[in-house]
């Protein structure tokens, strides 16, 4: 019943956006202000339409009303609240109307202080956009065309032929299939909100650039639609910071960047956006640019839509790990992308002629030059990343059923491309407070080309970095530290409040040798042998059975419970065991693995955790699922996870063993009749698990003459504890060692010792003095006992410190900006 | 102005030409492991060959399988990283790396998984080195 409700009431904010979207139209053709009043209303009835569909999706989830496919399909009873709420967004269908709800929700901002002429064109932009975005979900069936799928649509709606459904039209399934597990993290609380946020507000720059275009008007606009930009910017970067972030320490992704497709579509749009800011804060300064700025709030825009596309169609589905269900939505998302951009690039060609340009050129050494040559560079790397993301389609130009690029297409592209930039920041930020020629500009920047080259030298030497083009990138990295950090102290002196923008430059160059220092000098951490067969296959010396010469590096590292291995020459780690815990994920072991620097320093623990996947494991197969342990330090990482461990494996093989006993019931009863016959070297006072069972070798003990056979040399007994942790019981069984000599012969005795009540029999069998250690044969056992291991990969990655810290001083700068830009938007406002 | 503009025009069809050639160079094509022997680096997209099991060794930390490819052909792959977590349940395997012999050095593996409820669903790749 609500799911009509919820259904009707999409469909209305869909009918009242297309009204809307029609008044705005009138109140923007004749300047008029009565039907702008009306288009108003009508938004906000879109809104609350909206908003109250929204609650009713969430009262779904919340009430676990599984016939309703989207609940179904992303939620399940255990989830606590706030990953319920979560899952409102969790799906495609959901994280739809989160981002119409930040676009309108914006709109309401730009009624208030948005002024005319663009009022009426601005607003009849947005409405157009989440008129294009309603259309995802409406799941309307037009004579057999689908348009949209609806959030509200059920089961049987969703699967109609599927078998139960048939047999019982009214099925209600009794839980949902889960969030999926790598989505319950505190990060998918924030993370998508955040996205969507940037995501919408990067469309007012649009909204913005083409109400200058169709209102004739090309200068005054940048002043209102700067602040929004820096608002998108910081936004996106706040966004692509946390899922750099969450992929980091939470997904195992090994790093903060994989030039994945959806990584790109957050990236791209943000690399165009920061273009538009340059382009209008220079045009704003000196009236120069006003078409690059027009075009690149398009572009952002329209990027942030291709990306959609891309994302969302299916397109990518085989070369990006999140890959978005495709909900059929390929024609509606293309039409959305070709109006977006037809009617942006089509506006502007159409306008083109009339849009100012500059009288004169403006001279290499001029703030005009060098801002809009950096905005350029910004556009060509966002160029280049879209061409990469887009290999599924440019790609058929070259081959058949391509594949994405190799990673290095991308580094190779954008280092050039960044250390340009780096150099024009520098260049760009001392000629955009001051006139130079290129004598004074050059005496300028000799004192920070100085500083420059001498951490370029310690960070050569002390990072010992070999490679040419190395050693190039660092340069100018340092460059964009040193020149702009220089400048903005400067700033500071005078004027504090101007320093946004060398700021935000300074927060890009520590972003540049971060970057490098953490992906370039990456080392997995090993042992001693491990390191030297590595290098050994590094000077191609290692060949395999076949003969063929070894390429590839070992990375990982079993350790043995309790055996301290040496890793990297540096850290004494002990693998101490595991703990098994329930109350975050069903089964989740945390392995606690202690590491003591060598050279002093105090120890400390990393623990990373192990969980079987409840959303796709089966009875016959368990999958699993690690969440790695990072110890962030200032200099270095250190990034661990674990690949396996004797406990995965046993859970794995009990499973597939239990998968078999079903399908073999027969062969079930030879197995039982077979007893078990294990030997276990215990060290003195050691503790070992076998199956539900601990047994501890508390001690030797003396033994009585009487016991011994004649001529006895040794004798002595093992104080061995067996622990029943299931009953709290312990029971003490002493067996006894001898060796006796008969006829010249040694012998060795060792009579059984019985445990009856669980028809167990010890024997202490062996006994090796030189490490204080004895063998125990127990007979009786049904689980095996077999040494727990656990098996780790282990980087150790520079500087990510570095990399955080630079984003962080990009996001100030930017915000810093926002508020210089802001405050004097309201001071006009208030005119 | 002319020879500004001359200069640019050949600034930008060089990037440009240069980029997309090494744009060409940089993608390759899906194949199978009898067209990967003349390839360096090949993308071979298949299912894991179950009747010849699949094994992660703790001697040789490798992680080794059999996988048909689209041909049908079966071949040993050698995969130098713990077995991905849901290695069983993928229905497509794409593993990418190089022939040597009858054996494939995998440097890298992507999986397909099915969804779980719908046929219908494309399912999704998810890359072996990432859980």
């Amino acid at each position: 019943m609500l799911g009509i409700l919820g259904k009707i009431l999409i469909s209305a904010s869909f009918v009242t956006s297309v009204i809307a979207l029609i008044y705005y139209y009138l109140a923007s053709r004749n300047d008029e202000n009565k039907p702008l009043r009306v288009g108003n209303w009508l938004f906000a009835a879109k809104t609350v339409f909206l908003l109250a569909g929204s609650g009713i999706l969430v009262y779904l989830i919340f009430q676990h009303q599984f016939q309703y496919y989207y609940v179904f399909n992303y939620t399940s009873l255990d989830l606590t609240p706030r990953y319920l709420f979560s899952a409102f967004y969790g799906g495609q269908e959901g994280s739809f109307m989160l981002w119409i709800l930040f676009s309108a929700f914006i709109g309401f901002g730009l009624m208030k202080w948005t002024r005319p002429p663009y009022r009426g064109p601005v607003l009849f932009f947005l409405t157009l956009t989440q008129v294009f975005l309603l259309s995802m979900i409406l799941g309307w069936d037009i004579f057999g065309t689908k348009l949209g799928a609806s959030p509200f649509r059920t089961i049987a709606e969703e699967m109609p032929n599927a078998p139960f459904l048939q047999s019982n039209p009214d099925f209600v399934p009794a839980d949902g299939s889960g969030l999926n597990d790598l989505l319950k993290s505190p990060w998918m609380m924030i993370h998508p909100p955040v996205l969507f946020i940037g995501f919408a507000m990067m469309t007012i720059p649009y909204c913005f650039a083409m109400a200058a275009l169709w209102k004739r008007t090309y200068n005054e606009w940048v002043n209102p639609a700067l602040p929004w930009t820096l608002g998108a910017n910081v936004a996106l970067l706040t966004a692509i910071f946390l899922g750099g972030y969450w992929a980091y320490v939470t997904l195992s992704f090994g790093g903060y960047w994989a030039w994945d497709p959806v990584e790109n579509a957050s990236l791209v749009p943000w690399l165009i956006g920061t273009a538009g800011i340059h382009t209008m804060i220079i045009q704003r300064k000196s009236a120069v640019a006003q078409k690059s700025s027009i075009l690149f709030a398009i572009l952002a825009y329209v990027f942030i839509v291709y990306e959609t596309f891309l994302t969302r169609s299916g397109i990518l589905g085989s070369s990006s790990v999140h890959s978005f269900v495709d909900l059929g939505l390929y024609n509606q998302l293309l039409a959305f992308m070709l109006v977006v951009t037809l009617v942006g690039l089509g506006l502007f060609f159409w306008r083109y002629k009339e849009l100012p340009s500059p009288d004169k050129e403006s001279s290499i050494l001029s703030r005009e030059f060098m801002t809009v040559t950096g905005a350029m560079a910004l556009l060509i790397l966002g160029l280049v990343i879209i061409l990469g993301t887009s290999s599924p389609i440019l790609g058929r130009l070259f081959v058949e059923n391509p594949t994405p690029p190799e990673i290095s297409f991308y580094n190779d592209w954008s280092m050039p491309i960044v250390m340009i930039m780096a150099i024009l920041t520098v260049i760009g930020q001392f000629l955009f407070w001051k006139k130079h020629d290129a004598e004074s500009l050059a005496s300028a920047l000799i004192n920070p080309l100085l500083v420059t080259s001498a951490l370029t030298i310690a960070s050569i030497i002390w990072g010992d970095v070999r490679n040419l083009y190395y050693m190039a990138y660092l340069f100018c990295g340092w460059f964009a530290v040193v020149g702009n950090g220089w400048m903005m102290i400067k700033l500071a002196m005078k004027k504090p409040k101007l320093i946004g923008g060398s700021l935000t430059h300074l927060g890009f160059g520590m972003l540049l040798v971060g970057i490098l220092a953490s992906s370039a000098y990456n080392e997995p951490l090993v042992d001693q042998k491990t390191a030297e067969y590595n290098a050994a296959v590094e000077r191609g010396e290692v060949t395999d059975e076949q003969g063929f010469t070894v390429t590839q590096k070992e990375e990982m590292l079993v350790l043995n419970l309790n055996e301290p291995v040496l890793i990297d020459g540096r850290y004494m780690v002990t693998y101490e065991g595991y703990d098994l815990d329930n109350s975050v994920r069903r089964g989740q072991q945390t392995y606690k693995l202690r590491f003591e620097p060598v050279n002093g320093g105090k120890a400390f623990y990393m623990k990373p955790e192990v969980y079987p996947m409840l959303t796709s494991s089966s009875q016959e197969n368990i999958q699993w699922s690690v969440d790695p342990d990072v110890r962030t330090g200032l200099l270095s990482d250190i990034y661990l996870y674990v690949g396996g461990s004797s406990y995965v494996e046993e859970q794995n093989n009990r499973v597939s063993e239990r998968s078999q006993m079903m399908q073999n019931v027969a062969e079930q009863d030879t197995m039982d009749a077979e007893e078990q016959i294990q030997n276990i070297k215990f060290a003195l006072g050691e503790t070992i698990d076998v199956g539900k069972f601990k047994i501890r070798f508390v001690n030797y003990s003396r033994t009585d003459s009487a016991s011994l056979p004649p001529n006895t040399s040794i004798g002595v007994r093992a104080e061995v504890e067996l622990i029943h942790p299931a009953s709290e019981r312990v029971i003490t069984v002493d067996p006894l060692f001898a060796v006796y000599s008969e006829n010249g012969q040694s012998y060795i005795y060792s009579p059984p010792s019985f445990i009856p009540e669980f028809d167990l029999e010890f024997q202490f069998t062996q006994i090796f003095p030189q490490e204080n250690s004895i063998e125990l044969t127990v007979t009786g056992l049904e689980e095996e006992y077999d040494p727990e291991w656990v098996l780790i990969v282990a980087d150790e990655k520079p500087f990510i410190s570095v990399v955080w810290a630079g984003t962080f001083v990009l996001m100030a700068g930017f915000s810093l900006s926002i508020f210089r830009h802001w405050g004097r938007e309201r001071k006009k406002n208030k005119e | 102005m002319k020879p500004k503009l001359i200069i640019g025009i050949v600034a930008i069809v060089g990037f440009t030409s240069l980029l997309m050639y090494n744009f060409g160079e940089s993608i390759s094509t899906y194949t199978t492991f009898e067209g990967a022997q003349e390839r360096s680096t090949a993308h071979i997209p298949g299912v894991w060959d179950e009747e010849k099991g699949a094994e992660f060794s703790l001697e040789t930390k490798r992680f080794t399988f059999y996988m048909k490819d689209e041909d049908g052909v079966s071949r040993k792959v050698v995969y130098p990283k713990p077995k991905p977590n849901n290695f069983e349940e993928a229905d497509q395997l794409v593993v990418i790396g190089e022939m040597r012999g009858d054996v494939f050095y995998a440097n890298e593996m992507l999986m397909k998984c099915p969804s779980k409820y719908n046929d219908t669903d494309p399912g999704q790749f998810v890359d072996a080195s990432q859980g």
